[in-house]
């Protein structure tokens, strides 16, 4: 236990003194904040300069005039042209966008067309779609006779917003806790994208460092000093304790950020805002008791998901000489991962589903589907005996790596068949 | 007599397509440096690692001491493989204290001892460094190092010399020498012979897989020794061998010397035949010398490869 212990250490101490791991530490949660936000500034700025497209409309119900123009996009009317020679004319020289022909029937298909010198873009698309659908909309609409229409049109307009509770038997809003489907599905995305980050980024580096120590024959001074056993367990828990060390310390960051950062960010007027999903999204982040039981299962499941694939990363590793042949186990040990990611998305649609509640069972998909489905709030019986499969299945995972790796680590030269791993799990 | 530590019975090790070692037994007295010659390829390293418990023999016993070794005894074992093992990105010193507290040392007492011995080699300036950092010889002191320091009583040296430049390498004979005076057993593999005569007090030469030849460095010389001539001829070295047909066989290459003489080292089969060879050379070959040499290893070696020991 003594060695064991000296080589965590060893692993440890290399690995978290390293400047890449400190830099990821502390750079990936501001990176991951800055993931959240680009999509939103990414639409603002990034519509870049307004487009002129000359409009040539042969609907015969001046759809032109109304087309409203915006920040992105302007209309030039143009009358007394064919298509062909507009095209010619406003050509890629001319500096107009593109050309949009409105044909005499209009819902026909291939009756408007929009005919751009470079590629367009969705928004630009639906926006020109919808004008024009709101148009011929508004003409039927005006054909009916109907008095007061715009009157009438603006009272039957409606939008109601739901809210959602956790039944806690009273039926009270006061008490029962307040769910919102959307926080629980960005939660949801968040935890199972780490576990499946880490699983694979430790996972490989678990692999990496086997094959290294291997081909370095480090691993045959190592022998002599303690058994590969040992030196297999010393890898993987050390290596464990560099994931639980950077996500502990990002735990440390978010809950920091809602015990101090949140309170006096969101004062009380902010609180009041009508926006729902905004006032769940800060009810999430500010509630630093729930935060603090988000991350006590996500260390349970990542120790538990990275010791399964670790494992296996370790058998490969010891059977290969090289990172470069270690890549055809790799890719059988990814199978199962990228199903779980496959699953973890499904699995927003209804946390509750056979196919959910059996994959967050099954060991080698449970650590991320389960992870994903815990915001949704999961039965604790459930999440227990998840756990308990998970551990257990380590258990074995790691019994069989560790015959396979005791052989795999001397055996230089070709990669080993199946049949010659199999072997090796046989060998006394 | 001194008594025996290591023994190695019989061991034979086969790998698909090819016996890496058959039927090997030899015996390592207490104290002893004990040399592991052979041409490469011979199974010198094989023979290591199964007597490491790295590589697992097909049949055959190893003792250390009387007893099969297992691994409360590996702390009595040092071993420094032929490919360095050291981790690259980490660094010399701390390098060094991990390996040494894996085998049992104290942090206090690993570091003590470990400060001295980086004094000693001349290389303490490079605690600090990380080995990637290191030449091949510096690494090989910080490896040497590491396999000594815990002070096992048998020490096992896979190819010690090689990467060495000439003056590391006495430094390193010295410390080997050391360390035996100190009690140590050591066993080292080698295809450099000049090494073995200087150092070796007892050999197992290993050749295509087997054990041809062991014993101690003197007793192997005195049952090679004699009917080994040195002789300086006029004739080219062709006509030389030609001459003696199978009365003398060559030893490695002649060499030219002043006066557009040959220089060659024959050994004569057979006692009775010196008188013969002697006149056949001074007829045919242009004799003009012939002085009785005391085997070197390297003649040893070369004869009992070709099975004329």
């Amino acid at each position: 236990m003594n060695k064991t212990w000296l080589i965590i250490s060893r692993e440890y101490g290399e690995r978290v003194r390293k400047k890449s791991f400190i830099i990821t530490t502390l750079l990936m949660p501001i990176f991951m904040i800055a993931l959240m936000i680009a999509p939103t500034l990414m639409m603002l700025y990034a519509t870049g300069d307004q487009k002129q497209i000359v409009v040539l409309d042969r609907s015969g119900r001046a759809i032109v005039d109304r087309l409203q123009p915006s920040a992105e996009v302007s209309f030039i009317r143009e009358d007394g042209m064919s298509k062909a020679e507009a095209c010619n004319i406003y050509g890629e020289e001319s500096g107009i966008f593109g050309v949009l022909y409105i044909g005499s029937e209009v819902e026909m298909r291939d009756s408007v067309q929009l005919i751009t010198n470079s590629s367009s873009s969705m928004m630009l698309e639906e926006n020109i779609a919808a004008q024009i659908s709101d148009i011929i909309e508004k003409d039927k609409l005006a054909a009916y006779n109907i008095e007061n229409l715009d009157q009438i049109l603006a009272d039957v307009e409606t939008r109601i917003e739901l809210s959602t509770f956790l039944n806690d038997g009273t039926g009270e809003e006061e008490s029962m806790e307040s769910t919102s489907s959307g926080i629980n599905y960005i939660l949801g995305i968040i935890l199972g994208m780490m576990l499946y980050m880490v699983i694979i980024l430790y996972g490989q580096m678990v692999l990496t460092s086997v094959v290294e120590e291997k081909a370095s024959r480090v691993v045959d001074v190592l022998v002599t000093s303690c058994t590969p056993f040992q030196i297999m367990m010393g890898k993987i828990l050390g290596i464990a304790l560099v994931a639980i060390t950077q996500i502990a310390i990002w735990a440390a960051l978010v809950i920091a950020a809602s015990k101090f950062l949140m309170p006096m960010l969101f004062t009380a007027d902010v609180m009041a805002t009508n926006d729902m999903m905004m006032q769940a999204l800060m009810g999430t982040i500010g509630d630093t008791g729930y935060l603090v039981m988000l991350f006590t299962y996500l260390l349970l499941f990542i120790l538990g998901g990275f010791l399964l694939y670790a494992s296996l990363y370790a058998a490969s590793g010891s059977a290969v000489d090289s990172v470069m042949d270690g890549q055809q186990f790799n890719t059988i040990i990814m199978m199962p991962i990228i199903l779980a990611l496959i699953v973890m998305m499904s699995v927003f649609n209804d946390p509750n589903s056979p196919l959910a509640f059996w994959a967050s069972m099954i060991p080698f998909t449970s650590p991320i589907v389960m992870i994903a489905r815990i915001p949704f709030g999961i039965a604790q019986w459930e999440i227990i005996v998840s756990l308990v499969v998970l551990y257990a299945t380590f258990i074995i995972t790691t019994w069989l790596a560790a015959k396979i790796y005791r052989v795999g680590i001397f055996m230089h030269g070709k990669r080993p068949s199946w049949k010659e791993l199999w072997q090796w799990l046989r060998m006394k | 007599m001194r008594d025996t530590i290591l023994k190695v019975e019989h061991v034979t090790k086969s790998y698909t397509g090819h016996k890496a070692l058959d039927d090997v037994s030899l015996e390592v007295p207490r104290g002893a440096v004990y040399g592991l010659l052979g041409p490469n390829g011979a199974g010198k390293t094989t023979l290591i690692r199964v007597i490491n418990k790295i590589t697992i023999a097909d049949s055959g016993s190893v003792t250390l001491d009387g007893k099969p070794l297992t691994s409360a005894e590996v702390f009595n074992i040092g071993y420094m493989p032929e490919e360095r093992g050291l981790y690259k990105k980490m660094r010399v010193g701390e390098q060094a204290l991990f390996f040494a507290r894996l085998k049992g040392l104290e942090r206090g007492e690993a570091e003590r001892r470990l400060k001295a011995w980086f004094e000693r080699l001349n290389i303490a300036d490079w605690w600090a460094r990380k080995v990637e950092d290191l030449s091949k010889g510096m690494a090989q002191k910080v490896q040497f190092i590491a396999t000594v320091v815990h002070e096992p009583k048998l020490l096992i040296f896979d190819e010690p010399f090689s990467g060495f430049d000439p003056i590391n390498a006495n430094m390193l004979k010295e410390e080997i020498l050391g360390l035996r005076d100190r009690g140590a057993t050591i066993i080292f593999s080698t295809h450099n012979m000049a090494s073995v005569e200087e150092i070796c007090d007892h050999i197992t030469l290993i050749n295509k897989s087997r054990n041809i030849l062991s014993g101690s460095v003197e007793e192997i010389r005195r049952r090679a020794g004699g009917n080994i001539f040195e002789v300086i001829h006029k004739s080219d070295a062709e006509s030389l061998v030609s001459t003696l047909e199978d009365k003398a066989m060559p030893l490695g290459e002649s060499r030219g010397v002043v006066g557009g003489y040959h220089q060659t080292k024959i050994h004569v089969m057979k006692d009775g035949d010196l008188k013969e060879v002697i006149a056949l050379l001074n007829d045919r070959c242009g004799l003009r010398s012939i002085n009785e040499v005391i085997p070197s290893m390297n003649d040893i070696f070369i004869r009992a490869v070709n099975g004329t020991l």
